[in-house]
C-alpha cells in the first residue's frame, strides 16, 4: 500500500468511526444512565433517515429538515419513555429486550406502511455539496468532511454537558447512586424521560446526518444496530470516552481489513469484540 | 415428583396427548404436520436456550450457531449418497458440538451480563460468516442434504424420516425426551447447585463449589442439545442455509423464550407455539402482519411479569 | 401406526364425498397462485413490484381465462432461506395453489427448490437469477421468466471490449449471484484479450463502499464492472460519485445497478453504462402500454422487477386460455408453458429447453433519470444452462 492510499484509509476509516461514534452514543449513554438495553436504538437510526427524506421532499430544505426530524425523534422518545420503558426499570434486562424488539416490528411496519419499501435517497445540501480533491482520482466530498466534524463537535457537546453542566452532574449522581439522587429531591423519573429522549434524539441525527451520503432503505437499522453494540461494548458499557475510543478502533478495523484481509473482513470486527473482551471482560473503559 | 408444579402437570397432560392425536385428524394435509413439527423441533431449541438463560442465568446470543452447526456438521461428516444411521450421526452431531461449545464456552465465560451476551455473538457471527462467505459450504445460498439417514437399531427400525408423520412423531419423542431430561437435570445434585450459582454466586463459591465448571457443563449440555435440533431442523426439508446461524434466529429464540417463562423450561414450548402460532395467523391475515405482531409482543411484555408459564402459574398455583 | 378409528372413518367419508362434490364445479373454482415474495425487509420493493406487475397482467388478460377466476395466496418470505421449504410446503400441500411464483432472493429460491423440484404443481422464478434453478437443479415443473445471472452481464464483456476497455476492476457482494454475475463478465471479457486486475468481494450486505474505492481509485482501471442491488446499489452509485470516481473511471454494471433505484441514486447515475434484458426506453407498444397502465395504477414509474411480474402473469393467462381454462392436467400444463410465446415489454421472448428466457440484453445508459436503450448487446441470448439434463 502506497503511502498516499494508506493516508486516504485512514481519513476513511476515522470518518467511519465518528459516524458510528454518533450512533452509539446514544446507546451508551441509556444503558450507562438508566440501565436500559434499547434494541430498538437501531430503529432511532432509521426513523432519521426517513424523516430527513420526508421533509426535505416537503420543505425543500436540509437545514430545516434535520431540525424538525430532531425536534420529532426528542418527542417519540419521551412518548416512548413515558408509556412503555417506565413500566420496566424494575423488570430485568430480558423483559427490556424483548419490549425492544417488539418495538423494532411495529417501527418497520410503520416504516412500511407511511413510506413505502422503495430505496430512497436525499440530496447533498447545496452548500456543501462541493468536494476536495485528494489524488488524481479521488476526491473528498465536503459534505462527508462536515458531518466528521460535526460528530466530533457532538462528541465534545457531550463532555461538556456530562462533566460541566447541572443535567450532566445528575446523570452523574442517577449512574452511580439512583437512591441517593432521589432522596436528594431530584425527580429521577424526569431525568430518565431527557436522557431517554436524548439518546433516542442522537440515533436519529446520525440517521439524518448519514441520509445524503447512503441509502435509506427498509431494515437500515438492524444492521447498524449490531456494529452499534459492538462499539459500545469494547468501549465499555456506558462510558462515553470508551464509545468514542471503540467506534474509532471499529472504524480503522473494518476499513483497513476490507482491502488488506477481505477473507477476513466481515468477521474481523467480532475477532476484535472477542479478543479485547477476552483481555478486558468489562470493555477498555467500564466504569 | 418430576413435575412438581400443577400448572406443569396439566400442560403436559394437555399438550402431548393431543400432539400424539393430532396428525390422525391432519391426515389429508401433510403441511399441518410439516408446521407443527417445526416448531416442535424449534421448541426443542427454545427449551435448550431456556435452561441456559433461566435457569443458569448465562444469556447468549449465539445459540443459534449449535443450531446452525447441527445442519452443517451432518453435510459435513455423512457422505453425500448414502443412508447413514440416524442414532449415530445424533451422537456425532452431539459430540462435536459438545467439544465445540467446550472451548468456546471456556472462553465466553469468563464474561458476565451484557458482555457475554456480546461475546456469545461475536462467535456466532463469525460461524455465520464463515459459512455464507465460503463458497465450498454452499455459501448464502445454502446446501441440500440428499439422502436421508435412516434409524433402525439392531435392525428394528421405527421412523421414515420421508414420511413426514414419522419424522413428527421422532421430533414430538424428541421434545418430551428433552423436556424430561432438563427436568432430571434440574432435580439432580448438578441442578441443584447450578441453581445455586443462579441465586448466589459468591455463595455457592464459598461452599467450595467451582462455578465455572459448573457453567461450562451447563453451556456444553444445552449447546449440544441445541445442534441436535438444528440436525432435526435440517433433516426436515434436507436444507441447510446459513440463515440458521443469523443472530436474528438467536434473537427470536430468546424472544419465544422470555414470552413463555424464563427458567421454566415447559414455558419454552407455550412460548414457541403461541409466537409462532401468531405469526403464522397474522401473516395470513394481513400484510402488515408486523404491526401486529409488534404490538403484541409490547402487550404481553407488559401483562405478564414471569412470561405466559408465570401468568398461569399464577392463576393455577395454590397459593401458600 | 395408529389406525383411525371408525368415528374417524365416518369423517374422513364425509370429507371424501365433500371433495367430490367440489371436484364437479372445478370450473366455478378459482384457479390459484400462492406468491412467495419478501413483503417486507431490505427486499420489499422488489416483492412489491413484482406482485404488482403480475396482478396487473392477469387483470389485464381476465377476457382469455374462460371464465375462471384467480385467487392469489400472498406469503411474506422475509427473504429468510430457512423459512422457505416451509412456505413451499404451505402452498403445495395445504393452499393446493395451481402456480407457485417467487422467490426474489436466490438462498429463498434454494429452499423452494428443495420441496417443489419435481412435483407437479408449477414454480415460476420471477426474478432471483441463481445459475442452479434452470442449470444442475433444472426440473420440468420448474421455470424463469426473469434471467439467469449469466444473461445480463455475459454480453458486457463485448461491450467493453468494443469502448476500448483492456484493464477492469470488478466488484460484487460476496454471494452467489454476486459471483456468477462477475463471472460471465469476465468468461466474454476475458477471452476477447481483456484482463481482470483485481477482483473485489464485499461481505454481504455490508454497504461501506469507501474503502473499496479508494483502493481502486489507486488502481485506476480504465473500467469498473460491478453487480449490486437495491439499496446496495444506490449507496454504492452515489459514493462511486461523491468519491469523485464518476467521468474518471467509467461504470459498468449489470443492470439491477439502475433498476428501481434511479429516484434515489438522482444525478449521481446519469451516464452509467448497463445491460439487462430491459429498458424503459424500449418503443414497443407493449412497453409504452405497460408503463402508462402501470404508472396510472400504482403511482410510480415501474422498473425491471415489475416487468419479469407482469410477464409472469402473461405467461400463466396464456396458458390458461390456450388450454381452454382447465389447467389441471400438469403434464399438458408444462408443455404448454414450454411452447409460450410471451409479448413481453421487454419484447417477446420464448423458452430454453431448460426453461430459461431466450431474450434480448439491451445495453443501456442512464440519462435524465431513465434507463435508455443505445442498441441490443445480445439478440436472443440463451443461457448455457450448465449441468441441466432437460
Amino acid at each position: 500500500m502506497t503511502t498516499s492510499l494508506f493516508l486516504v484509509q485512514l481519513i476513511n476509516g476515522l470518518q467511519y468511526g465518528l459516524l458510528l461514534f454518533l450512533i452509539a452514543s446514544g446507546l451508551t449513554l441509556v444503558f450507562g444512565v438508566m440501565g436500559i438495553l434499547n434494541l430498538a436504538h437501531g430503529s432511532m437510526y432509521m426513523v432519521g433517515a426517513y424523516l430527513a427524506w420526508y421533509f426535505v421532499e416537503h420543505t425543500g430544505s436540509f437545514g430545516l429538515s434535520a431540525i424538525l426530524s430532531a425536534a420529532i425523534a426528542l418527542l417519540i422518545g419521551i412518548l416512548v419513555e413515558r408509556t412503555l420503558i417506565r413500566q420496566l426499570y424494575r423488570r430485568n434486562h430480558l423483559d427490556q429486550v424483548l419490549l425492544t424488539i417488539g418495538m423494532i416490528f411495529v417501527f418497520n411496519a410503520l416504516q412500511s406502511l407511511l413510506w413505502g419499501n422503495d430505496p430512497l435517497g436525499v440530496a447533498v445540501p447545496e452548500p456543501l455539496s462541493g468536494a476536495v480533491p485528494l489524488t488524481e482520482v479521488l476526491e473528498y466530498p465536503v459534505y462527508r468532511i462536515f458531518v466528521a466534524l460535526l460528530c466530533v463537535a457532538i462528541a465534545a457537546l457531550m463532555y461538556f454537558m456530562i462533566n460541566k453542566t447541572r443535567l450532566g452532574m445528575l446523570i452523574r449522581a442517577g449512574e452511580s447512586n439512583r437512591e441517593m439522587v432521589e432522596c436528594l429531591g431530584i425527580d429521577i423519573r424526569k431525568l430518565y424521560t431527557i436522557v431517554f429522549a436524548i439518546g433516542v434524539m442522537l440515533a436519529a441525527v446520525a440517521g439524518v446526518a448519514a441520509a445524503p451520503m447512503s441509502s435509506i432503505v427498509p431494515g437500515m437499522g438492524e444492521h447498524i444496530l449490531i456494529t452499534c453494540f459492538v462499539v459500545v461494548v469494547i468501549g465499555g458499557m456506558g462510558s462515553i470516552k470508551g464509545a468514542l475510543v471503540a467506534a474509532l478502533l471499529v472504524g480503522l478495523v473494518d476499513t483497513f481489513a476490507s482491502v488488506l484481509l477481505p477473507q477476513l473482513s466481515s468477521m474481523m470486527i467480532y475477532i476484535l469484540m472477542a479478543f479485547i473482551l477476552l483481555l478486558k471482560p468489562q470493555g477498555l473503559f467500564s466504569s | 415428583m418430576l413435575f412438581n408444579k400443577r400448572t406443569e402437570r396439566y400442560f403436559i397432560w394437555l399438550f402431548f396427548p393431543l400432539a400424539l392425536l393430532l396428525p390422525l385428524f391432519l391426515e389429508q394435509n401433510t403441511f399441518y404436520v410439516s408446521k407443527l413439527t417445526s416448531v416442535m423441533i424449534f421448541a426443542l431449541f427454545v427449551m435448550s436456550l431456556d435452561y441456559l438463560v433461566g435457569r443458569c442465568g448465562l444469556i447468549t446470543l449465539g445459540h443459534a450457531m449449535f443450531y446452525g452447526l447441527g445442519g452443517y456438521l451432518f453435510w459435513m461428516i455423512a457422505p453425500e449418497y448414502e443412508a447413514v444411521n440416524f442414532w449415530v450421526y445424533t451422537f456425532y452431531i452431539c459430540m462435536i458440538a459438545a467439544a465445540v461449545a467446550l472451548v468456546i464456552g471456556f472462553l465466553v465465560l469468563r464474561t458476565s451480563g451484557i458482555y457475554m451476551i456480546m461475546i456469545t455473538l461475536a462467535f456466532a457471527q463469525m460461524t455465520f460468516y464463515f459459512f455464507s462467505d465460503s463458497i465450498e459450504f454452499g455459501g448464502n445460498d445454502g446446501l441440500f442434504i440428499y439422502v436421508k439417514p435412516e434409524t433402525s437399531i439392531f435392525g428394528l427400525s421405527f421412523f421414515d424420516l420421508d414420511n413426514p408423520t414419522h419424522f413428527y412423531y421422532l421430533c414430538l419423542l424428541s421434545l418430551f425426551n428433552t423436556l424430561v431430561f432438563f427436568r432430571l437435570l434440574i432435580r439432580s445434585r448438578f441442578g441443584r447447585v447450578v441453581d445455586a450459582i443462579h441465586e448466589n454466586p459468591g455463595r455457592t463459591t464459598a461452599l467450595g463449589y467451582n462455578i465455572f465448571l459448573f457453567r461450562l457443563m451447563s453451556y456444553v449440555i444445552a449447546s449440544a442439545l441445541g445442534a441436535y435440533a438444528g440436525y432435526l431442523f435440517t433433516l426436515q426439508y434436507g436444507f441447510v442455509n446459513p440463515s440458521m446461524l443469523a443472530w436474528t434466529t438467536s434473537g427470536s429464540a430468546l424472544v419465544m423464550s422470555i414470552l413463555g417463562g424464563m427458567g421454566s423450561i415447559y414455558g419454552a414450548v407455550l412460548g414457541t407455539f403461541v409466537y409462532e402460532g401468531l405469526h403464522y395467523s397474522l401473516e395470513h391475515l394481513t400484510e402488515h402482519w408486523l404491526l401486529f405482531m409488534g404490538a403484541l409482543i409490547i402487550a404481553m411484555v407488559m401483562l405478564f411479569k414471569n412470561g405466559i408459564a408465570g401468568y398461569m402459574e399464577k392463576l393455577l398455583e395454590k397459593r401458600v | 401406526m395408529f389406525k383411525p378409528n371408525r368415528m374417524l372413518t365416518a369423517v374422513a367419508a364425509g370429507l371424501a364425498t365433500l371433495s367430490l362434490s367440489t371436484t364437479v364445479a372445478a370450473s366455478d373454482e378459482p384457479i390459484k397462485v400462492g406468491m412467495m415474495l419478501p413483503f417486507s425487509g431490505v427486499y420489499g420493493a422488489l416483492g412489491d413490484a413484482t406482485r404488482n406487475g403480475l396482478k396487473m397482467a392477469l387483470q389485464e388478460k381476465a377476457p382469455q381465462l374462460h371464465g375462471r377466476k384467480i385467487e392469489f395466496i400472498e406469503i411474506d418470505t422475509e427473504a429468510r432461506p430457512e423459512r422457505a421449504p416451509e412456505i413451499s410446503s404451505s402452498l403445495l400441500n395445504n393452499s393446493k395453489a395451481d402456480f407457485i411464483i417467487g422467490p426474489v432472493h436466490s438462498g429463498v429460491a434454494m429452499g423452494m427448490l428443495k420441496v417443489l423440484r419435481g412435483k407437479e404443481t408449477v414454480m415460476i422464478v420471477p426474478n432471483a437469477g441463481a445459475g442452479p434453478v434452470t442449470g444442475p437443479l433444472c426440473a420440468p415443473n420448474v421455470f424463469r421468466t426473469s434471467f439467469s445471472s449469466w444473461q445480463p452481464s455475459y454480453p458486457m464483456g463485448e461491450v467493453a471490449l468494443d469502448n476500448g476497455y483492456r484493464k477492469v476492476v470488478t466488484m460484487s457482494w460476496n454471494y452467489g449471484m454476486g459471483k456468477e454475475s462477475l463471472d460471465a463478465f469476465e468468461e466474454s471479457f476475458t477471452a476477447g484479450g481483456g484482463e481482470i486486475v483485481k477482483k473485489i468481494l464485499v461481505p454481504f450486505p455490508k454497504t461501506e463502499f469507501q474503502a473499496y474505492l479508494s483502493e481502486i481509485a489507486s488502481i485506476n482501471p480504465d473500467a469498473v464492472f460491478v453487480f449490486f442491488a437495491g439499496g446496495g446499489a444506490v449507496k454504492f452509485v452515489k459514493d462511486y460519485d461523491a468519491l469523485g470516481l464518476k467521468g474518471k473511471i467509467p461504470l459498468l454494471g449489470a443492470g439491477f445497478l439502475t433498476e428501481g433505484t434511479l429516484e434515489a441514486q438522482g444525478s449521481s447515475a446519469e451516464g452509467i453504462m448497463t445491460t439487462l434484458h430491459y429498458a424503459d426506453t424500449l418503443e414497443t407498444a407493449e412497453n409504452l402500454d405497460f408503463r402508462k397502465s402501470y404508472q396510472a395504477q400504482f403511482g410510480k414509474p415501474s422498473d425491471i422487477y415489475a416487468v419479469q411480474g407482469y410477464d409472469t402473469g402473461l405467461m400463466i393467462a396464456s396458458a390458461v386460455n390456450r388450454m381452454g381454462g382447465d389447467v389441471s392436467d400438469h403434464a399438458s400444463l408444462i408443455k404448454t408453458l414450454e411452447n409460450t410465446t410471451v409479448e413481453s415489454p421487454r419484447g417477446a421472448f420464448t423458452f430454453s429447453a431448460a426453461h430459461n428466457p431466450v431474450q434480448n440484453i439491451y445495453l443501456r445508459t442512464v440519462e435524465g433519470g431513465v434507463n435508455k436503450v443505445l442498441y441490443v448487446a445480445s439478440p436472443a441470448l440463451s443461457d448455457p444452462a450448465r449441468g441441466c439434463k432437460l
